[in-house]
């Protein structure tokens, strides 16, 4: 396939709200079917710098490598075809209110890739089919649940054939019982080797999907490491610190 | 049966050219009016920041100026800068500029309801900023919007009847030239007052049926307990 280099790559992402730092400095690498987790409390950065990696926010320093050659954002024609390939789904979903489920999908096909509406329509519905949906394929966001709502997101971010999908805290807005089956979605994607990095606070199914996790705290990426050494033998202490208090929250529930 | 003969004769024809005249000073300056507004709106909230000073400057003069006043301008202002309106052509570009100030602001209202998160998720599918707005946007901000904009047409049917003052002899200005030559007042003006309310019954039946035609899930019209 295409080579060594990583799919995606950051280097020293810096960003500031006024004159408060919210990103210090970032770097990571997602090679092909790597899964990463970021971890850390409310406020840490995790999902601003998952907006930066699709320059959703603009960053103030930093660069961005995706298959080896930097994204150059300023050419408005290279960010949009860079973001059709990172996949992103959002904590409140996002699903574009006046459209079905099946428009919502089909929408990005038509009107971004300019696919006839035919041929999207068939693709969109192999997608919904995928997350579990095909009966509900013309009923509107209004008239979804959460869990559904979020599989549409997947199936809309799926159909663009993304080589890479950002989850920002993809079941912190669903009840446990719709919890189980976007997991079980998300499950697949693994399964089927996509590359992903996910912000979640439900570490149980983290580890059993990421090879890696990395803890941020204040803007910065502390430690990073397979999820069994961060959660219960991390290094620093701010990491022993939070891990302790998942581990609690985990033996409680479970 | 003499007052049958006189509104037969006399009344009726008058007031039908001049409903023709009104109508078509409405129609034309409604739909003018609504593009006009959706696009002052959309520069409103998403231009850059000349272009919203510009429909900013737009909207504070053509809502801050009396309609009268702007039509006189449109009518006796111009020619002082050698442009010659006719009257009919005068009173459409002052009903046209005047409820497109009106129908922005229902519009920037409208976008600015709808949720950011939208916005980004078709952002991060590659979609590019006007191509958010025009396919994602401003369909669900124009049903939000319907309710307002369709107000503001209704009270366009009603101030229509100011054309007559820049000498555009509409059903208001056909009214007051019978009523003055027949002097009553009373009588001619009960009939022009009812041909406008007509109009906008049959108006605002057209956009009740508007907006139940558009009417999808999550962006009910509320209603009396008719929804099925």
């Amino acid at each position: 396939m295409t080579n060594q280099h990583p799919v995606l790559k950051a280097e020293n992402i810096n960003k500031r709200y006024g004159n408060q730092e919210i990103l210090k400095g970032v770097s990571f690498e997602l090679n092909r079917g790597d899964i990463k987790c970021l971890i850390g409390p409310s406020g840490s950065g995790k999902s601003t710098l998952l907006h930066c990696i699709n320059f959703l926010v603009q960053f103030d320093e930093g660069r961005i490598w995706f298959n080896g050659s930097e994204v150059n954002y300023a050419r408005k024609h290279d960010l949009y075809a860079y973001r059709q390939k990172i996949g992103m789904i959002f904590q409140d979903f996002n699903l574009f209110d006046h459209l079905t489920a099946l428009r919502n999908v089909q929408v990005g096909l038509v009107r971004v890739r300019k696919m006839p509406k035919k041929e999207a329509r068939n693709r969109a519905l192999v997608e919904l089919e995928r997350v579990g949906l095909k009966d509900h394929v013309m009923k509107y966001p209004a008239e979804l649940s959460g869990g559904q709502k979020q599989r549409v997101s997947i199936a809309r971010a799926l159909a663009m054939d993304p080589e890479v999908m950002l989850l920002d805290e993809p079941t912190s807005a669903l009840d446990p019982e719709l919890i189980g089956e976007v997991h079980s979605v998300i499950q697949d994607l693994a399964r089927g080797g996509m590359t992903m990095m996910l912000v979640t606070h439900e570490i149980g199914f983290a580890g059993s999907l990421a090879k890696e996790f990395l803890f941020m705290d204040e803007g910065v990426i502390l430690e990073q490491g397979p999820p069994e050494r961060i959660l219960s033998n991390a290094e620093c202490d701010r990491t022993r610190e939070f891990c302790a208090k998942i581990n609690q929250l985990h033996r409680g529930s479970g | 049966m003499e007052e049958l003969l006189f509104i037969r004769q006399e009344v009726a024809p008058a007031l039908l050219r001049g409903l023709w005249v009104s109508i078509q000073l409405i129609v034309p300056s409604a739909i003018c009016g609504l593009i006009l507004g959706i696009i002052a709106g959309v520069l409103r909230v998403y231009g850059g920041p000349l272009l919203r000073r510009i429909a900013g400057l737009y909207v504070l003069f053509f809502r801050g100026f009396p309609l009268l006043v702007q039509l006189y301008l449109w009518y006796f202002g111009l020619p002082r800068i050698g442009i010659y309106l006719s009257p009919f052509v005068a009173a459409f570009f002052g009903f046209t500029f005047c409820s497109g100030a009106y129908h922005s602001e229902y519009v920037r209202g409208a976008l600015l309801s709808i949720k950011a998160g939208q916005q980004l998720a078709a952002q991060s599918l590659g979609f590019s900023k006007f191509k958010t707005i025009f396919s994602i946007i401003l369909p669900q901000a124009v049903r939000r919007a319907l309710p307002g904009c369709g107000n503001e047409l209704i009270y366009l049917i009603k101030y229509s009847s100011l054309a007559y003052m820049v000498t555009c002899i509409e059903l208001t200005g056909e009214g007051k030239i019978l009523a003055s030559s027949y002097f009553k007042y009373t009588e001619i003006f009960f009939i022009v007052g009812g041909v406008y309310l007509v109009l906008v019954s049959f108006a605002t039946w057209i956009l009740n049926s508007v907006e139940d035609r558009v009417s999808i899930p999550g962006f009910e019209r509320p209603q009396e307990g008719k929804r099925k």
